[in-house]
């Protein structure tokens, strides 16, 4: 069956790209616009690796068909950098040793920019809640929540 | 992992909806928010040729207190303060629902109509395939209870038993028509792991609607599970009360995680009535449902020991609502 291209928008880009129904968004993300950054974990929606903004929306892209993006706006991790340099999270992050291995660390920034946006002030547990679906398997944690509650107080 | 392929559909509407399912008989899934049914199709259990995805149909995504749409996500349930007030329990409920990512895309009616688990369908296909497959997917013996011919797949929803304690009702759009039925009439308690409702061919669920008095009782919801985020449950208590001076007027409790179906208990919550909710009172209750729930060996903590949890889950819930101390 012919399929029109899927059209939307990455990274405030419009974008037109051949896309399948069963397509996965983090597969479309990752293989055919080479945007990388978004990482592949379990797959199963367990971890968190995966995480996108959708319309400002945190998501899983790994449990999302990319056609369902359509018109939408899509930033991935590429999308939250400022073109030089990092954000203030990102910055964060550096500084506080909250990245080990680093490959949960694209979608715990991006939970953790909608979480920021949202509640610009967040107490501790308001900040662990809002990651609680982001696995880090180096385990991590202390100073991944210190990195966002700094953040938060512009420290 | 790549999805094998399938038609995608996009109704605008219920009726276009329920005409694509009319045309596809058999042969479609709905998609709701996806986080139960892609895992499911990325592990090839039980493939269909068409999705019907039910995503921009503006009838199913309306909230408010009285009705809830179907494809309300749960994180707007999370962040509708008025919702929040009216139903504590269900509050409760839906923050115990997997993650806030999940929780992002996953869907009230996806909850109440959540696949059935079990410890030997959840499996990659190159698991299943050297096991010999099961019952609910490609193949025909149960590994759990082998003698038997029916499907022990547990129904792990944390939503349906906050709302039968509610008794709430849903609202069926299908071929021939549109009807309303009580929560509880949707779900078979004849049937099995996988046929588990008594929905009709086709019939998508529009909504949840709650009586005008049920913001009147007290609810509550306790989750059994090895993490505090992300499982499913192994044992899902709610329990609701309506209190008159400090005697209980009514109670109610159901239960998820445990059998095929959502279950509620009136004949042993009944004695409750006109009662203090004494620590006694609610150990009673526990024990009674206790001796009546039949969890089998399908999950990742054994049967007998959700079993005993079972009386102490509810006892626990029903003395939160008495605003005693939890034992």
């Amino acid at each position: 069956m012919a399929w029109t291209p899927l059209r939307f928008r990455v990274n405030g880009h419009p974008r037109e790209i051949p896309c399948p129904p069963e397509r996965i968004l983090l597969d479309l993300l990752r293989e055919d616009l080479e945007l990388t950054g978004t990482k592949r974990g379990c797959d199963l929606g367990t971890c968190g690796c995966c995480a996108v903004l959708i319309d400002g929306r945190p998501t899983l892209s790994c449990l999302t068909l990319a056609r369902l993006a359509e018109g939408r706006e899509v930033t991935t991790i590429e999308g939250v950098s400022p073109p030089q340099g990092l954000s203030p999270l990102q910055r964060a992050f550096v500084e506080h040793g909250a990245t080990q291995c680093g490959f949960c660390t694209p979608g715990f920034v991006i939970a953790a920019t909608a979480l920021l946006r949202d509640h610009p002030r967040p107490s501790r547990a308001e900040v662990e809640r809002a990651v609680a679906g982001n696995l880090c398997r180096c385990t991590g944690y202390t100073k991944i929540v210190e990195a966002i509650l700094a953040t938060a107080e512009g420290r | 992992m790549h999805l094998d392929p399938f038609e995608l559909h996009r109704p605008a509407t219920v009726d276009e909806a329920v005409e694509m399912a009319r045309r596809h008989a058999g042969a479609f899934d709905f998609l709701a928010g996806g986080t139960d049914l892609l895992p499911n199709y990325k592990m090839h259990l039980n493939l269909r040729p068409h999705v019907i995805a039910l995503e921009g149909i503006r009838e199913l995504e309306e909230h408010g207190v009285e009705r809830i749409g179907a494809m309300t996500r749960l994180a707007e349930v999370e962040g509708d303060a008025a919702l929040a007030a009216a139903y504590p329990g269900l509050l409760e409920a839906v923050r115990e629902v997997a993650t806030p990512l999940v929780r992002a895309s996953a869907t009230v009616g996806g909850n109440l109509l959540l696949e059935t688990r079990c410890f030997f369908f959840n499996q990659s296909e190159f698991w299943r395939h050297s096991l010999g497959y099961c019952l609910k997917a490609d193949g025909d013996r149960c590994h759990v209870v082998p003698q038997k011919e029916k499907c022990y797949a547990t129904f792990s929803g944390d939503l349906a038993p906050v709302f039968l304690t509610l008794d709430a009702r849903v609202e069926l759009a299908g071929p021939e028509g549109r009807r309303e039925i009580p929560l509880a009439e949707m779900y078979d308690a004849h049937g099995d792991g996988i046929h588990r409702t008594k929905l009709r061919p086709g019939e998508i669920l529009c909504g949840v609607r709650l009586p005008p008095g049920a913001r009147s009782w007290r609810t509550t919801y306790r989750k059994l599970r090895l993490r505090p985020s992300f499982d499913f449950p192994e044992l899902g208590v709610a329990a609701a009360a309506r209190f008159d001076g400090d005697r209980v007027a009514e109670a109610r409790v159901a239960i998820g995680g445990l059998e095929t179906y959502p279950t509620s208990y009136p004949s042993e919550t009944a004695a409750l009535a006109g009662e203090r909710l004494t620590e006694a009172a609610a150990r009673a209750v526990g024990e009674r449902i206790r001796a009546k729930v039949r969890p089998v060996r399908n999950t990742a903590i054994a049967p007998d020991y959700r079993k005993k949890m079972a009386a102490v889950f509810v006892r626990r819930a029903l003395l939160a609502l008495s605003g005693g101390a939890a034992a």
